[in-house]
């Protein structure tokens, strides 16, 4: 995007043609972000809330009086009880820098919208075949004869994917399927659609499969070479004949064969997905058959193939992978003492100070509570919660509340808060929701196009981002927002110890050049500032479909755009970036890779066996590394483990390390050298001579279709909590009810519970919620945005016709609709629509200032109050969370309607 | 009007008037029998050939924004700068000739016996104020009217496109406005006039002496003849229709749709035009036309024998009223 | 001379309204005009298509010819431009227009519809002031036109669905993407607008 600025004003927009990945198109909220800028309903100057009225105050009031309270909270409750909610809007180094606070502050309660978006894609993807992302690209689905969607509206909540989808579908004649309860805008471009219920994704995925297993369909050699674990699958996959199927998904047989034929016969073939997948209690399970299909026809690695799987947010991506996350430091290092000692040592900061910080080691290494559970966290008993004590403070950064389930208790939450700090260029509802009268601070940040920075796209491509104009009004930008934070905590020297801060200003290309300097587990190692900043100015060099540039470029050559992470070793080892995952067919130095060898090098399973007649345990050694499959100019023609100082050694390759670089890694651990593995090398040495031979640092493994260290070790079909099918329930439950995350899950009790007391019969609809194209997240921005705000004028349910007619509903006219907890109730408009099939109502869930069917717009700081406002989804939401992620369940629940 | 154009119009209007059928929507399902959304779609043609329109959903308020395309705009264009330019210029122009033809052969219709110098009171002021209401702004509505429809052939070349703007902004907003007055008007003449326009026996003889336009005839009438109240049933029809085709274009899309709004137009041009040529002949035969007409509606006093030339009935009755109210006519 | 048109390609559009938003914000459009709009034909039924609409800037355009003060002419470049001094927001324009693209500030009750709006193909105005000032911004929008660029809002398009530009050309891309894909619901609203139609 490119902006036409006059005298320090935004006034126009231009297309940037020279985007490979967007061509200068916008969606309709690309097309109208300047007057996310411009908005008069900006949040202008700080405010805080006393005695129910909003009174202006200055920064320097606002950063001591909020400091002050955070540190007497420290002191009283411990570093815990202060919750820092990021944002999947900062860039990748007010992400990264967020989190660097959060640990710096000494707790692990540090998390952003992805908990509720694809955390359970990034642990369901990077637990199957080694990192969580998207394998392929927007721009590689041109390649794919067969594109399956499930769980996903990407005409809607990715739209400019669409150009890549439908001219792809077009050039190659490709077969694109649907896989929905809505027949939605994508669905109305597709060869075909199939209208599945939610909630019944593994059971489609097993039906699939059972005819694929059953017609030899599968990839033979792809799976003897990459994959493990393929026969405990197959016996999951004969249990779904298509009896079963249908009675749990209801889709006949023919129509799952066929989407299986063309699947794993018309190749290359990608599947795509969004929280379709993910919102459900089964979401990690949901990924990980999606993944599994991919595996057995051999669509992964490829051009054309993959799981494509679409991030929401500007940056969700470049978050998620920066760290703001409750089980993670930046780059998926984990909590383990070793992530901690590495990024101690990327920020020079003694590791011992770092642990001083926290309570203890226990909760150092700890995952923190999830963003969906903030409210348990604050309502529930002391002793329920594993952690010194209740959330008594929330930092809020660019988060809506009203993205989150069970908002009734989450208001109640909101009212135990002792303090609320809400940083945004918005109030968002988090200024309205609840009868707070004091203790709440609404802070003016500034939009993106306010700052510079970095930001990740969906397919891993890093695009710098120039600062537009200056910050409007009084707002701030994120990281001087967190330097003066960090400073009224005393320890800004520190955490600010190699970035630039000039006069208040922090340099954002230091931040970046820090997190290259640590970033080698997921490659975001090699995109300096300048390498990305040649990127945007070369943009019209790179390819459309491949998304490299001529080799023979003096500052892009070679390059994939966007240096797509992994992109391996330092900046000056100018890998190119890696544009598709796992593609064996280049070398690791052009981008090609293998499965990561994540998980060891083999597994010890106890199998019981029948010897001599009798069955007897035995333990079996299975190898988890690649057989006979490599990446292209690999020395080592079969699988490998990840590479260390000692791999190097064995092999000999160790000489080729400069003598600076064994310095590097001899400081790391003086005592066991050996032990230095590729993640850790601050100085790039392992990776650059690994990759000189032609392999993946990471190591050449084999993706797992068991994973046995999570909940559900292969996937298993899972009744949303709140189902219309209660008689499925005795045989597909939901997991028992256990602690996680420091807090209960007590989905078990509750599932059981609703079908005890016929609740499918009270509320007989299925609520899902999901995105329009006009609005973003919990909406304050884009509902405050006058050229959006106009296209939707009303919070509304979709009901089906025949929904409709029996409850005497009309088009556009105003219905009250009623959640199966809390007696949760919220008034809309019904769009009466054969999008949605009987017995399934939809929502979005950009909506929020009014709650229960009171309007909230006065309690907005005058000015401020969004263009629209409307009930919120999530009023009605109820329980469930997926064991491995804390993921809520969103996408099916139960509710009623009646025309009010 | 040329026959094609008549054959045009009248498509037309059926089409406006045509149930508006909901597009019918051929789904085609793929080899296993779920729905194929992609060769489902129907061509725009074929959604044109089965409805007028083609409407959709939209999401902003304005309604009016869910018609996609109504390819009958082009043929109301037609009738308005075709058919109404044409048939309007015809029908008034024609009207006029009419008139002057008569005017030439029949001449002005004398009162036969000469005027007697004595009066008798034919309107009272409160019907003559009706009727000038009512005529005032006819005179108005028609004049801005036409400008719409003839004012950019006839006056702009004259005074430019700024003037002509300015002026036919200010016909505007005089034209929708003095509407109300020619409405007030029109229920005040309704009423007022109502029971001596009922149908009366006498009638059928007025129209046996050929109305009295045959000299050596005489045609007996009430107070009004069959010829005054057909023009009170037609003016009271057409300014009525005038009026709720009028009032749909002045609160346009209350309740209507694009095609209510053309079909209104349609009515409100053509009603008008024959409206005006039915004025014009009210106003010769009510001026040039006869002598000792005007006197009616001028004064509202006529002369006795004019009146016993025209309205003997009438006289009859009325000589014996205000005789018994005992207040002679001067 | 190059004759400037509109073609919605109704198989590549998803109904996103960035043309919409594209147009409000290049043009400043106010709240309640609508020059560009997104309909949704077949709505939530298998054979669903949206399509974006705005003036098409017909051939013989049926707003220009009844105007009652001819204040709206098609340009040179086939672009349809009016002069809003001249308006007098009668309404006939909307009346006759086949794709519903002349937009009234007020809502029009009595005829006090203020000066018509629509899409200028961001060509600025038909008025007098001269083209790419500030004044002919404020009362007709952007004179991208005259920079030599075609409208925002097939710029920006997200699917390349929305086409504008010389009429044969984009009547033969469009051509060619039917040919290839081999499916097309036709160019929408050109029979109408422009009395031909795309052979596909």
């Amino acid at each position: 995007m490119i902006a036409k600025v006059s005298n320090g004003v935004w006034i126009g927009q231009e297309p940037d043609y020279d985007s490979p990945i967007n061509r200068g198109s916008h969606c309709c909220k690309g097309a109208a972000v300047r007057d996310d800028v411009l908005s008069e309903r900006r949040l202008r100057y700080p405010v805080k809330l006393v005695g129910g009225q909003w009174i202006r105050i200055s920064w320097e009031t606002a950063v001591n009086e909020i400091g002050d309270k955070l540190l007497e909270i420290r002191q009283k409750s411990g570093p815990d009880s202060v919750y820092w909610l990021g944002s999947a809007k900062f860039t990748n180094e007010a992400a990264y820098l967020n989190r660097k606070l959060a640990a710096f502050w000494g707790t692990n309660n540090s998390d952003h919208q992805a908990r509720i978006c694809h955390s359970t894609t990034v642990t369901g993807v990077a637990n199957t075949w080694g990192y969580g992302a998207m394998t392929n690209s927007y721009n590689d689905i041109r390649n794919s004869k067969t594109i399956l969607l499930m769980g996903g509206n990407p005409a809607e909540a990715h739209p400019v994917s669409l150009q890549h989808i439908l001219e792809g579908k077009e050039l190659n004649r490709a077969n694109m399927i649907v896989v929905d309860p809505r027949l939605t805008r994508t669905a109305a471009h597709a060869t075909e659609y199939v209208r599945v219920r939610p909630g019944t994704h593994i059971a489609t995925i097993y039906g699939m499969l059972w005819h694929i297993f059953e017609n030899g369909w599968e990839d033979k050699e792809f799976l003897s070479q990459r994959v493990y674990g393929v026969d405990e699958i197959r016996e999951q996959a004969a249990k779904w004949n298509p009896r079963e199927v249908e009675r749990v998904t209801g889709l006949p047989e023919a129509q799952v064969r066929r989407i299986a034929e063309l699947f794993a016969k018309e190749k290359p073939a990608t599947l795509i997905w969004a929280m379709g997948q993910t919102q459900f209690t089964t979401g990690t399970a949901n990924v990980r058959a999606s993944c599994i299909l991919l595996l057995v026809t051999g669509n992964v690695g490829q051009p054309g193939t993959g799981a494509n799987i679409f991030r929401g947010h500007t940056n969700v991506q470049g978050a998620t992978d920066l760290g703001l996350d409750v089980t993670s430091l930046p780059l998926y290092y984990g909590l383990t003492e070793e992530a901690w000692r590495h990024w101690c040592r990327v920020w020079e900061v003694d590791y011992n100070w770092m642990e001083s910080r926290f309570p203890n080691k226990l909760l150092m290494e700890t995952p923190g509570i999830p963003s969906t559970r903030w409210f348990d966290a604050t309502l529930l008993p002391k002793d329920q919660i594993s952690q010194p004590n209740s959330v008594q403070a929330m930092f809020v950064m660019g988060h809506g509340v009203n993205t989150i389930t069970r908002m009734p208790e989450a208001v109640r939450g909101m009212e135990k808060l002792e303090l609320l700090v809400v940083c945004d260029p918005y109030p968002t509802a988090w200024s309205v929701l609840s009868e707070r009268t004091n203790g709440t601070y609404l802070l003016p940040a500034c939009t993106s196009f306010e700052m510079d920075g970095s930001r990740t796209a969906s397919n891993r491509s890093l695009q710098w981002g120039e600062k537009f104009v200056e910050p409007v009004f009084e707002s701030k930008n994120d990281y001087d927002t967190m330097y003066m934070f960090a400073r009224k905590f005393g320890f800004a020297d520190l955490m600010f110890k190699n970035i630039k801060v000039e006069h208040g200003a922090v340099s954002a290309e230091d931040i970046l050049r820090e997190i290259n300097r640590g970033g080698w587990s997921t490659g975001y190692c090699g995109q300096s500032p300048e390498r990305l900043k040649a990127h945007m100015r070369n943009q019209a060099k790179f390819d459309l479909v491949t998304m490299r540039a001529p080799k023979d470029d003096p500052e892009v050559g070679g390059d994939y755009y966007g240096l797509p992470w992994p992109c391996w070793g330092t900046p000056e080892f100018r890998h190119p970036g890696t544009a598709i995952l796992y593609d064996t067919s280049l070398p690791v130095k052009d981008g090609g890779g293998t499965f990561r060898a994540r998980f060891g090098v083999e597994r010890i399973a106890k199998r019981k066996v029948i010897e001599n007649g009798l069955e007897v345990e035995r333990e079996e050694h299975d190898n988890l590394l690649a057989e006979g499959s490599y990446s292209a100019g690999s020395e080592i023609k079969d699988g490998y483990p990840e590479f260390t100082l000692g791999v190097l050694k064995k092999l000999g390759w160790d000489k080729d390390l400069t003598p600076q670089e064994m310095e590097v890694i001899r400081r790391i651990n003086p005592t066991k050298p050996d032990a230095v593995s590729w993640s850790i090398d601050l100085s790039g040495g392992i990776q650059r001579v690994a990759i000189e031979h032609g392999c993946s640092p990471y190591g050449n493994g084999k993706a797992r279709m068991i994973a046995w260290n999570l909940p559900d070790p292969v996937p298993v079909h899972r009744e949303p909590i709140y189902t219309p099918r209660p008689d499925l329930v005795a045989d597909y439950p939901t997991l028992p009810d256990a602690k996680q995350f420091r807090v209960p899950n007590i989905g078990f009790s509750v599932q059981k519970a609703a079908v005890d007391r016929g609740i499918s019969k009270q509320f007989p609809l299925i609520l899902s919620s999901g995105r329009l194209v006009e609005y973003e997240g919990g909406g304050e921005e884009t509902r405050s945005n006058k050229w959006l705000a106009e296209l939707k004028q009303h919070m509304y349910v979709e009901i089906n016709p025949a929904d409709a007619a029996e409850r005497a509903i009309k088009d556009g006219g105003w219905v009250w609709v009623t959640g199966a907890e809390n007696g949760s109730r919220a008034r809309m408009k019904a769009l009466v629509t054969e999008r949605v099939g009987k017995g399934v109502a939809w929502m979005p869930f950009h909506f929020a200032g009014w709650f229960e069917g009171a309007d909230l717009r006065a309690k907005y700081p005058k000015g401020a109050d969004p263009i629209v406002l409307g009930e919120s989804v999530n009023t009605l939401t109820t329980y469930g969370y997926d064991p491995a992620t804390g993921m809520q369940e969103p996408k099916a629940t139960l509710c009623q309607i009646i025309a009010a | 009007m040329s026959l094609f154009a008549r054959i045009r119009l009248v498509t037309f209007v059926l089409l406006m008037l045509g149930i508006v059928a909901a597009p019918v929507c051929g789904q085609k399902l793929g080899p296993d029998g779920a729905p194929n959304p992609d060769a489902s779609v129907v061509n725009q043609r074929t959604l044109l050939e089965q409805a007028p329109r083609v409407e959709g959903r939209i999401d902003i308020p304005d309604v009016k924004a869910s018609v996609l395309m109504q390819p009958a705009g082009r043929t109301w264009e037609y009738f308005h700068e075709v058919l109404l330019h044409w048939g309007g210029a015809i029908v008034i122009l024609g009207m006029g000739a009419l008139l002057a033809l008569a005017y030439l052969i029949l001449g002005r219709i004398r009162i036969a016996a000469g005027r007697s110098g004595q009066k008798v009171l034919r309107f009272r002021a409160f019907e003559r104020f009706s009727h000038w209401l009512t005529a005032a702004s006819f005179v108005i509505l028609g004049l801005t009217g036409l400008n719409i429809t003839f004012g950019k052939i006839l006056l702009m070349p004259i005074v430019g496109p700024e003037i002509f703007s300015d002026v036919s902004q200010i016909a505007k907003y005089l034209h929708n406005f003095t509407s109300f007055a020619f409405m007030i008007g029109l229920v005040l003449i309704m009423v007022i006039f109502f029971r001596d326009n009922l149908p009366a026996r006498v009638d059928v003889e007025w129209v046996k002496q050929g109305g009295g336009f045959t000299e050596s005839r005489h045609a007996p009438a009430g107070r009004f003849n069959l010829g005054e109240k057909m023009v009170y049933w037609l003016s009271v029809t057409a300014g009525l229709a005038l009026s709720v085709s009028g009032f749909m274009l002045l609160f346009p899309f209350y309740r209507t749709n694009v095609a209510d709004i053309q079909l209104a137009q349609v009515a409100h041009a053509v009603i008008a035009v024959l409206f005006i040529a039915l004025i014009l002949a009210h106003i010769y035969i009510g001026t040039l036309g006869m002598e000792g007409a005007f006197e009616a509606m001028g004064t509202g006093e006529v002369d006795l024998n004019w009146a016993r030339e025209h309205h003997d009935h009438w006289l009859a009755e009325g000589l014996g009223r205000e005789t018994n109210r005992g207040a002679p006519a001067e | 001379m190059a004759r400037m048109k509109f073609l919605c390609d109704a198989d590549r559009c998803i109904d996103c309204n960035a043309c919409v938003t594209a147009c409000k914000s290049e043009n400043e459009v106010p709240w309640g005009i609508n020059r560009r709009r997104v309909v949704t034909i077949n709505d939530g039924k298998p054979g669903e298509r949206s399509v974006s609409m705005a003036c098409m800037h017909c051939t013989d355009a049926p707003c220009a010819t009844v105007c009652p003060v001819q204040c709206i002419y098609p340009t040179d470049d086939g672009i349809v431009l009016h002069n809003k001094d001249q308006c007098i927001g009668c309404g006939y324009c909307f009346y006759a227009c086949p794709f519903g693209a002349p937009q009234y500030p007020q809502v029009g009750n009595f005829g006090t519809r203020g000066k018509m709006d629509k899409c200028t193909y961001c060509a600025g105005g038909g008025g007098s002031e001269s083209p790419g000032s500030p004044e002919e911004y404020k009362k007709y929008g952007s004179n991208r036109f005259g920079e030599g660029k075609l409208p925002l809002c097939a710029e920006m398009c997200s699917t390349k669905s929305l086409l504008a530009g010389d009429g044969d050309i984009i009547a033969q891309l469009y051509e060619e993407r039917v040919n290839k894909r081999g499916y097309g619901s036709g160019a929408w609203g050109w029979e109408t607008a422009y009395h031909e139609d795309v052979k596909t």
